[in-house]
């Protein structure tokens, strides 16, 4: 057996042990509750209570502004490491960024514009 | 030549998307939005034949992008095939959109940002920059799709693409990482490199081999996907009937030559070397394979349809097969001319099935009108003798399509089964001239009904539409389908320039 | 003598014809009166400038046929194809003006091909050719040439296709441009195809033919017209596209063999192939070729064509576009490879004997439908033609090339006759004529007289033809060995089996008690179908008497040809395939003295 792939087996046999392990883990140390508990029988023993089916239609702006959020959230992961850089790059680096939002805020103007962010 | 020159088409694209973006988010009126995307099709597609017309990039500027971007003769000669199916379609969308209530702005400026990808995927020297080329080409597609929203075709078609696209391009993105993990590096050229030299051990260490050989399966399960070759065909069939008809003709021109160039890319390059691509060990088998049972599947389920987008669909599948002939031949055994030749015939065939499918879903477009689109046979019936000046120009496309000379598309695939021939697949060329018997059967259905047949009596009769957009695509179109079939000659040298420059 | 009293010498016929014609018939208008005239001095001119003594007395002219005609082959190509392209912005609606546009570009075609009797005939070469590069990439040329086997041809096409045409106005009455336009096309791809010489060209042509005979076939067509249109269609492009792969083979072993690509015929012939290569590829040529003869077992495309498309179309088809099966299968398929077409030369005439004279004569004699009939006997008859070309001698090779005309004359006459009963009656079962000589006494004298040159009656065309070929193949011991007697017996059996079914037509349509009543009222032929006939009566008297005019520009090419088609399959098959080093270029000679007509 060729030694790439043992580090293979390798890193299946620990991974599956630790998923594995800590299911037992969990078993031997949990808060035991009675099996004819109420608690039992809800879809989280803690937390909220659901109300209304899990099959509830959203609204599709709820989307929309997930998307914005991803968008911007991308953008910013984009701009700390430009930031960083910025001084040994020098102008050109900096319209290049510019540029880049430019052209994302082209695409915010545009959704202001469809009333994508109209929230009633 | 500055940078800025070299990349217009490119900029001219997305500057173009965002201004047509900009003008639907803040105009009332979205009548001349189509104009709009003509022209910028149009203009990028000038800027390419002028860099063309100038001796392509010069090398020191090509430098500057490479590898990501490879600014070549096959990636002018793409881009300038993929504005013309650009600037066709979105004729098409201009007289369309409006005729069945879908008038809103956004489908232009997504053909455009789409058509950007495309033109990134052509020109595209690694690995990276393809998947991001892809992506970009796919997610407009997608929304294009699903763009008539009130109808479960239309949703299902895209949902059926967007799903089925979205793991395609996964089980790609995994074969790229398994290439990187093989060879360190994810450009096309280093990659061939690697391979060739054997420098970390593909010659001598199996279990590379293994590696490589699944890495190459997967992308391979990518590309098939977006050429839509069978068995990765089975989204196409859904997603064509369900778009609105410019859109599916943007799907089966642009879209499709985009796949097939980087296929080219892809394939000739990165896995040029001479252990992937031997008969033995290699892709070109399964190519091969794939081109057989592309052809004979679609063939025989186009001739079954009674829908006629559908048929058009299915026979874009089987067109999709008769290009992977080419790219065996252009593969060729390794022989210089035969793999010259094998490009050249694929770049051309591409560039006159640009046209020909491009006008035939024009074609389709104007037998419909609001409320009433022509899409079974019976629709057709006696259009010949209702509407001759639109039976005349879809007869020429149908006629290109089965390869009737001297329509354009029968120098497309001779040229093709010509290479396949001069590389010593005879047996391919003649499975292929089979089935163009086979093809022409269900395009010469279309013109039976178009000038034999007359509607049933009391059926609703399909209003045929006027539109000065569509129109005009038609006559570009037509006059480009006799022009690529009756003096083939100059873009037939075109195309075998810029085959030579792929490498 | 001064040059105007000369044209006059020349002319007057035709003169004294068109004055008759515009004078004698009295009670009809002016317009039709000019027709007649012009139709007249058209026939008279026709048949003076083929007299013996016209081509004798010509002045020797010291200039080539290309320098004195140059282009009159792209002319005849394109007068068609460029007409019919114009034709498509003629006004839809008026009738009149579609009609007369297209009889007048026809026109200009068969006044083109009168200067074809002009050339001078010259042995074992082109007559007249012409040559320039079209895509230069692939070393795809526009090669187009003309000698004795496809001379007549032409002609043929000229004169049947107008004909065709002009008679067919009287029964369609829809559609009338699309079908001026599809004519139109399909002569231009016809000739095209008969003086094409590079094969890409060729094909070109060949596939060009198939979609305007589709048109006609399936959209102005009877009951079953959609079937028969696309069984057609697809038939022979089966057949084009094995064609086609080898015509690729062959270009690309020329390619790997001197470096360049060409798909001249005349380069091609250079090439000698392994036995092997050759039967595949004498294969893909002659299938495609047979299928559009066509030969038994793929003829069955061709009762049904025949049986569902109009008058017109069945003539041109018959008269013309299976002729080109023949014609390609000598050109190409021969042409090309010489060894294997001598090796299934034999077997092939064994199959034109059995499955085609004689099996479509016996089944022409089953038949009620008499378009059916008349599509069988064209079975019959062409398998004649095929025994000629295998029996490849002087005698049966011309005796072969003039039976594709006569048969173009015969059947294309017997094909018009039968749309004239057709118009009248829409029906075209035997069962329901009988007694027509009574009502319809031109028709049946007209219709007797095709019939005997459909026979073969001595005095008329079919004769010297049939004749030519069963003396020819008699005389084949060289190429179809001991059986060719046995196939001369054959085919002069199906002479007998072909006066039966004709003459049993005749006779039940014309004779015997008219005793259907929807008969009595019967008009005879009108103006137009006489019009149409009478240059069809006359050619098959002229060829049936002076078939020496016919048969002495093909013997210029025929003979040299079979001479150095023998000195080809002489040369034995090589192992592995050569190319033979290309002739020095052809240094100006002096224009050969011009053919001596009659004697």
């Amino acid at each position: 057996m060729h030694s790439g792939w043992l580090s293979v087996f390798a890193f299946l046999v620990v991974s599956s042990l630790i998923g594995f392990g800590l299911l037992a883990a969990s078993r031997v140390i949990r808060v035991r509750s009675k099996s004819d508990s109420p608690l039992k029988h809800r879809t989280y023993e803690c937390g909220e209570e659901p109300a209304g089916l899990a099959w509830m239609q959203f609204h599709a702006r709820y989307y929309v502004v997930a998307i914005f959020f991803v968008l911007f959230d991308v953008e910013a992961v984009f701009l700390f490491p430009w930031a960083v850089v910025l001084r040994e790059l020098g102008s050109a680096a900096f319209v290049a960024a510019v540029l880049f939002v430019v052209v994302l805020m082209l695409g915010w103007l545009y959704a202001l514009r469809k009333e994508a962010l109209q929230w009633q | 030549m500055s940078l800025w020159f070299a990349l217009s088409p490119l900029l001219i694209l997305s500057a173009g998307g965002l201004l047509l973006m900009l003008a639907d988010a803040f105009s009332e009126k979205h009548t001349d939005l189509a104009l709009g995307a003509f022209m910028t099709f149009a203009s990028a597609g000038i800027f390419a034949v002028a860099l063309w017309i100038m001796g392509g990039v010069p090398a020191e500027v090509a430098k500057l992008v490479a590898p990501w971007i490879v600014l070549d003769k096959f990636t002018l000669f793409f881009m300038a095939t993929l504005c013309l199916g650009g600037a066709l379609s979105s004729l098409l969308a201009g007289g369309y959109l409006p005729e069945h209530g879908l008038d809103r702005g956004e489908f232009y400026a997504l053909m455009i940002l789409s058509a950007i990808g495309g033109v990134l995927l052509v020109a595209a020297g690694d690995f990276l920059a393809l998947f991001i080329g892809l992506e970009t080409m796919s997610i407009g597609v997608y929304a294009m799709t699903s763009f008539r929203r009130t109808n479960p075709r239309s949703a299902e078609g895209g949902m059926k693409y967007y799903l089925l696209g979205s793991f395609a391009a996964a089980i790609m993105l995994y074969g790229f990482a398994l290439m990187y993990g093989a060879t360190g590096t994810t450009a096309l050229a280093g990659i061939r490199d690697a391979l060739a030299s054997g420098s970390f051990g593909y010659a001598r260490d199996p279990s590379r081999l293994t590696t490589v050989i699944i890495a190459m399966a997967m992308i391979l399960v990518g590309l098939a996907f977006k050429i839509s070759a069978v068995p990765f065909h089975m989204w196409t069939p859904d997603a064509y009937q369900g778009a609105p008809t410019p859109a599916t003709a943007f799907m089966s021109v642009v879209v499709k030559a985009a796949a097939v160039a980087t296929a080219m890319r892809v394939l000739l390059v990165a896995f040029g070397d001479k252990f992937s691509s031997s008969w033995g060990a290699g892709w070109p088998p399964v190519v091969a394979g794939l081109a057989v049972a592309t052809m004979v599947v679609a063939n025989l389920i186009a001739i079954r349809q009674e829908n006629v987008k559908r048929m058009l669909a299915y026979s874009s599948i089987a067109h999709a097969g008769y290009l992977l002939i080419g790219l065996v031949a252009a593969w060729g055994h390794g022989d210089p001319s035969a793999s010259r030749n094998g490009k050249a015939a694929i770049l051309f065939y591409l560039l006159q099935y640009t046209v020909t499918q491009a006008g035939a879903f024009g074609a389709l477009i104007l037998c419909g009108s609001k409320g009433k689109e022509a899409v079974s046979y019976e629709d057709l019936a006696g259009l010949g003798r209702r509407n001759p000046a639109v039976a005349l120009p879809f007869t020429l496309f149908l006629l290109s399509l089965a390869g009737i000379p001297p329509m354009s598309g029968f120098f497309g695939k001779l040229f093709i089964f010509q290479s396949a021939i001069e590389g010593g697949f005879t047996w391919l060329a003649v499975i292929g001239l089979l089935n163009s018997v086979l093809a022409a059967f269900y395009y010469l259905r279309v013109l039976v009904f178009l000038y034999m047949k007359e509607p049933q009596p009391g059926a609703v009769e399909a209003v045929p539409m006027k539109s000065g957009y569509v129109t005009a695509a038609m006559v570009l179109a037509s006059a480009l389908v006799l022009y690529f079939g009756l003096m083939p000659g100059r873009s037939l040298d075109m195309a075998i320039s810029a085959a030579q420059s792929l490498m | 003598m001064n040059p105007a009293l000369l044209t006059f010498q020349k002319l007057w016929p035709a003169l004294a014809a068109g004055t008759v014609g515009a004078f004698v018939p009295r009670r009809s208008s002016r317009v039709e009166r000019l027709g007649i005239a012009l139709a007249a001095a058209a026939c008279v001119l026709f048949v003076t400038m083929l007299w013996p003594d016209a081509v004798a007395t010509e002045p020797a002219s010291t200039l080539s046929n290309a320098e004195r005609f140059p282009h009159l082959l792209s002319w005849l190509v394109f007068i068609p194809i460029v007409g019919g392209a114009l034709m498509l912005f003629a006004p839809r609606q008026a009738t009149k003006t579609v009609q007369w546009l297209t009889l007048g570009i026809m026109g200009a075609e068969l006044v083109a091909t009168l200067f074809l009797f002009k050339l001078t005939p010259t042995e074992g070469k082109y007559w007249i050719e012409e040559s320039t590069p079209w895509i230069e990439t692939f070393g795809i040329r526009y090669h187009i040439a003309l000698d004795g086997f496809s001379y007549w041809l032409i002609v043929l096409t000229s004169v049947l296709t107008p004909i065709a045409t002009y008679v067919s106005f009287g029964s369609i009455k829809t559609r009338l441009k699309d079908f001026c336009i599809a004519f139109l096309f399909l002569q231009g791809a016809m000739v095209g195809s008969l003086v094409a010489l590079d094969l890409f060209l060729f094909y070109v042509m060949w596939e060009l033919m198939l979609v305007p005979m589709y048109i006609l076939i399936g959209v102005f067509g009877s009951t079953d017209r959609v079937r028969a249109a696309i069984k057609f269609f697809l038939f022979t492009m089966a057949g084009s596209m094995l064609m086609l792969a080898a015509i690729l083979f062959v270009v690309l072993k020329y390619k790997a063999l001197t470096g360049e690509m060409s798909w001249d015929l005349n380069d091609l012939q250079r090439l000698n192939f392994p036995l092997t290569t050759q039967r595949w590829l004498f294969w893909g040529f002659a299938i495609a070729f047979l299928i559009k003869v066509p030969m038994f077992p793929v003829h069955t495309w061709l009762p049904d064509a025949h049986t569902n498309a109009p008058t017109g179309g069945s003539i041109i088809l018959a008269a013309v576009m299976l002729k080109l099966g023949c014609y390609g299968y000598i050109r190409f398929a021969m042409g090309l490879f010489p060894h294997a077409a001598h090796v299934y030369g034999a077997t092939l005439a064994g199959v034109a004997v059995v499955g085609g004279i004689l099996y479509g004569a016996l089944c022409a004699m089953k038949q009620n439908d008499v378009k059916r009939l008349v599509a069988y006997s064209s079975v019959s008859h062409l398998g004649y033609v095929m025994l000629g070309i295998f029996s490849r001698n002087p005698a049966s090779m011309e005796g072969a090339v003039l039976q594709m005309v006569n048969h173009g004359i015969s059947t294309g006459a017997l094909f018009l006759l039968v749309g004239v009963v057709y118009d009248r009656r829409h029906t075209r079962d035997l069962a329901e004529f009988g007694g027509l000589a009574k009502v319809m006494p031109w028709y049946a004298a007209v219709f007797l007289v095709v019939t005997f040159s459909s026979i073969g009656l001595p005095g008329t065309n079919g004769f010297v033809g049939e004749w030519l070929i069963m003396s020819g193949a008699v005389l084949s011991k060289g190429t179809l060995g001991q059986w060719g007697r046995s196939q001369a017996m054959g085919a002069a059996l199906g002479v007998i089996l072909g006066a039966v079914y004709m003459l049993t037509v005749a006779q039940k349509m014309f004779f015997g008690p008219l005793d259907n009543p929807k008969n009595r009222k019967l008009p005879d032929l009108t103006r137009r179908e006489g019009i149409a006939l009478a240059p069809l009566v006359v050619l098959i008297f002229v060829i049936g008497l002076f078939p020496r005019i016919f048969t002495e520009p093909m013997h210029v090419t025929i003979e040299p040809w079979i001479r150095d088609f023998n000195a080809r399959v002489e040369v034995p098959p090589v192992e592995l395939a050569t190319v033979a080093p290309k002739p020095a270029a052809p240094t100006p000679t002096p224009v050969p003295a011009p053919a001596q007509g009659g004697e």
